[in-house]
């Protein structure tokens, strides 16, 4: 099919180029999404009240959209982590599963004494890095693809904090499925705007420490160089297999770290509601930052805007969740096509059939 | 013990069959390189369109038939992106599967909890059903049961016994090759992506129109998920997707009944027996060095002429 056009793969690609490319691709999910939410059933008149106003501008709103950027941030340093070592890690939401079952057994079974809080952070990282850890191994030592292991190990790590809710960790005292409420010494300190928490602090720290260790430190620079070419970075002589596998560890942990921040920071409980949609909105981020540290922030705080703006749209206009959903779903698609213009050229053949 | 018996044997086909559809659908993907991450939301959207066209008063294969279009309907941007574009497939899955989850949840609300009339059983006469133990597992069954099992049989003969088959998998296998023999890469994944996503979609449907009769959200539940373990378990073979199916929706359907029987059963442990199966098996060949057997060589990747 299509004979007459060739695709040629591009040398190397300008900044300008990349800058429209993504410029495009944002503006063409803009367009897609505002026709989505006024099909959806939002008056036009609203859209910027409850889109930037309410959700960027009013302080309840604007405290409400820190404290989701919180995970946010750290699901999306998992992801590009990971995606920066070509590695595709289909599971970050069990990742956080993870971190939120190691916190809460860290609370539950008051282990640390004055360092409660900072014994569980420790362990819902370790809990992120070990759900990684499995996967890894599989793909370094046996070459089996951690596309699918990642996936599955998701699932798993659901239906293993089902089993803890509807088991050990179960509170009677609740209707539904939860753990009993952490004490006062379990819960992250507020800042006294909403109910932002200090893991807002823990969370820029996560991203001021990897964007400085990858542009600026020797490690970096290896992983960096085996990100890119892991053959020419192993004949150079960098130990690649570890250079990766430490970005990925790091990775799970960060995604563990931020299911320890929701259950210690917002929820002070263990739920079935805290591993949302996680893998996806990491991976989401993740390609909007163009998998750049320092970008995460900006980008994650946008997106806890438009999941906290779903809330009101919800109860006002009665504008299903799943709106936020489909728009999430065309940015990233409209991203990942924009790669076309950036890594191929087409070149149109005059008569005849291009070889 | 033989009527608990009896009665998980005549409820486990219900579970098999959009194991079996989705799961094909997904072979017919990957065996032409195609990676398609996006079951869970196609399946979603089969569902939702099909419990709304039952609930308008349609018959149910008029059902069926338009969720599975209205699946393939929602795929087509997901198609254009990794098939045209070369999109990278593995994001590209993960919006479809956003799309279609989002989509069917904002779409489906108004039709939410309302019970309709789907598919029934097969009207086969008394004496085949009233076999013992085995009569209603394989005679009291609704027509997708059956055909389900048709269409795995077809695309396994098809795949593995034609000459288009031969090309499908050649595509999925070594494009470059593929294309030097004058094989037309994107047109063979184009008709093998749209099979497939039509048969996932189909699959949502039946959940509704088949299975619940009633269409809730989040009713899929992870089966495209499960789906996508269900081809890696079958090692890319529809012939043994049927088996997978069976194995799969035997342990679905067995852990309602055994919490129904009050038994102290882990059932979240036995919820992870299909996923911890597929590891298992990953784990199996990548030990025996058959890592390659059955997985389509350039899975995933993205082929242009001028890599050859």
């Amino acid at each position: 099919m299509l004979e007459r056009v060739t695709l040629e793969r591009r040398a190397g690609v300008g900044a300008a180029l990349r800058a429209s490319a993504y410029a495009g691709a944002i503006v063409v999910a803009l367009i897609l999404s505002l026709g989505v939410l006024l099909w959806a059933g939002v008056p036009t008149g609203a859209l910027f009240q409850e889109l930037v106003v309410q959700v960027f501008l009013a302080p309840a709103g604007l405290a409400q959209t820190v404290t989701m950027a919180i995970p946010m941030m750290l699901v999306g340093l998992s992801a590009l982590l990971c995606l920066r070592m070509k590695f595709w890690n289909i599971g970050i939401e069990g990742q956080v599963l993870l971190g939120g079952i190691f916190a809460t057994a860290v609370a539950i079974h008051d282990i640390g004494g004055p360092l409660r809080l900072w014994v569980m952070l420790l362990a819902s990282g370790l809990g992120g890095a070990l759900w990684i850890a499995a996967p890894l191994l599989l793909r370094v030592r046996l070459g089996v693809s951690e596309v699918i292991v990642t996936l599955l190990l998701s699932n798993i790590a659901f239906l293993l904090l089902q089993h803890l809710l509807f088991g050990a960790f179960r509170d009677p005292t609740f209707n539904f499925p939860s753990s009993s409420v952490f004490d006062s010494t379990e819960r992250l300190a507020k800042l006294g705007f909403g109910s932002v928490h200090v893991g807002l602090f823990v969370a820029l720290a996560a991203v001021a420490v990897i964007g400085f260790a990858i542009h600026r430190t020797p490690l970096g620079f290896a992983a960096r160089f085996t990100g890119d070419n892991p053959v020419a970075a192993r004949a150079q002589g960098f130990a690649t297999v570890r250079v990766m596998a430490l970005s990925i560890l790091a990775g799970g942990a960060m995604a563990g770290l931020a299911g320890g921040l929701v259950v210690a920071g917002t929820e002070f409980r263990l739920t079935q509601q805290i591993g949302l949609h996680a893998t996806f909105n990491g991976i989401v981020i993740a390609a909007l930052a163009r998998n750049e540290p320092l970008l995460v922030p900006l980008v994650s705080f946008l997106l806890a805007g438009l999941n906290v703006a779903s809330a009101s749209l919800k109860v006002f206009y009665s504008v299903s969740e799943g709106v936020v959903l489909v728009i999430q779903g065309i940015i990233l698609l409209t991203l990942v096509s924009s790669q076309f213009f950036t890594t191929y050229r087409i070149a149109l053949s005059r008569g005849g059939i291009a070889a | 013990m033989t009527g608990f018996l009896a009665a998980w044997l005549a409820s486990f086909p219900g579970f098999m069959t959009p194991l079996l559809l989705a799961s094909v659908g997904l072979i017919l993907c990957e065996r032409a390189g195609i990676l398609n991450l996006g079951s869970e939301g196609l399946m979603a959207v089969g569902a939702m369109t099909g419990a709304v066209v039952a609930l308008s008063g349609a018959g149910p294969w008029l059902a069926l038939a338009l969720g599975a279009f209205a699946g393939l309907a929602i795929a087509v941007p997901f198609i254009l992106a990794v098939v045209v574009l070369r999109a990278p497939q593995i994001p590209a899955g993960l919006a479809l599967v956003a799309i279609g989850l989002g989509a069917s949840a904002a779409f489906g609300r108004a039709y939410a909890h309302k019970p309709f009339v789907g598919l029934r059983p097969l009207d086969l006469p008394e004496v085949l059903t009233g076999l013992p133990l085995i009569g209603r597992m394989l005679f009291a069954q609704d027509g997708m049961v059956y055909l389900s099992l048709i269409i795995a049989l077809g695309a396994g003969t098809l795949l593995m016994r034609s000459n288009f088959g031969l090309r499908l998998r050649a595509v999925g296998e070594d494009p470059a090759t593929a294309d030097a023999a004058g094989v037309d890469v994107q047109v063979h994944q184009l008709i093998a992506v749209v099979a497939g996503c039509f048969l996932i979609a189909l699959a949502g449907a039946y959940l509704s129109v088949g299975g619940s009769q009633i269409w809730t959200e989040g009713m899929v539940a992870g089966r495209g998920w499960i789906a996508l373990a269900l081809v890696v378990f079958a090692r890319w073979s529809p012939a043994r997707a049927v088996l997978g199916a069976i194995l799969f929706g035997g342990a679905e359907a067995a852990i309602p009944r055994l919490q129904t029987l009050g038994l102290p059963v882990p059932v979240y442990f036995l919820s992870m027996t299909p996923y911890l199966l597929t590891i298992a098996v990953l784990v199996a060949f990548a030990l025996l060095r058959r890592g390659g057997q059955g997985e389509p060589g350039f899975l995933g990747r993205a082929y242009i002429r001028q890599d050859r």
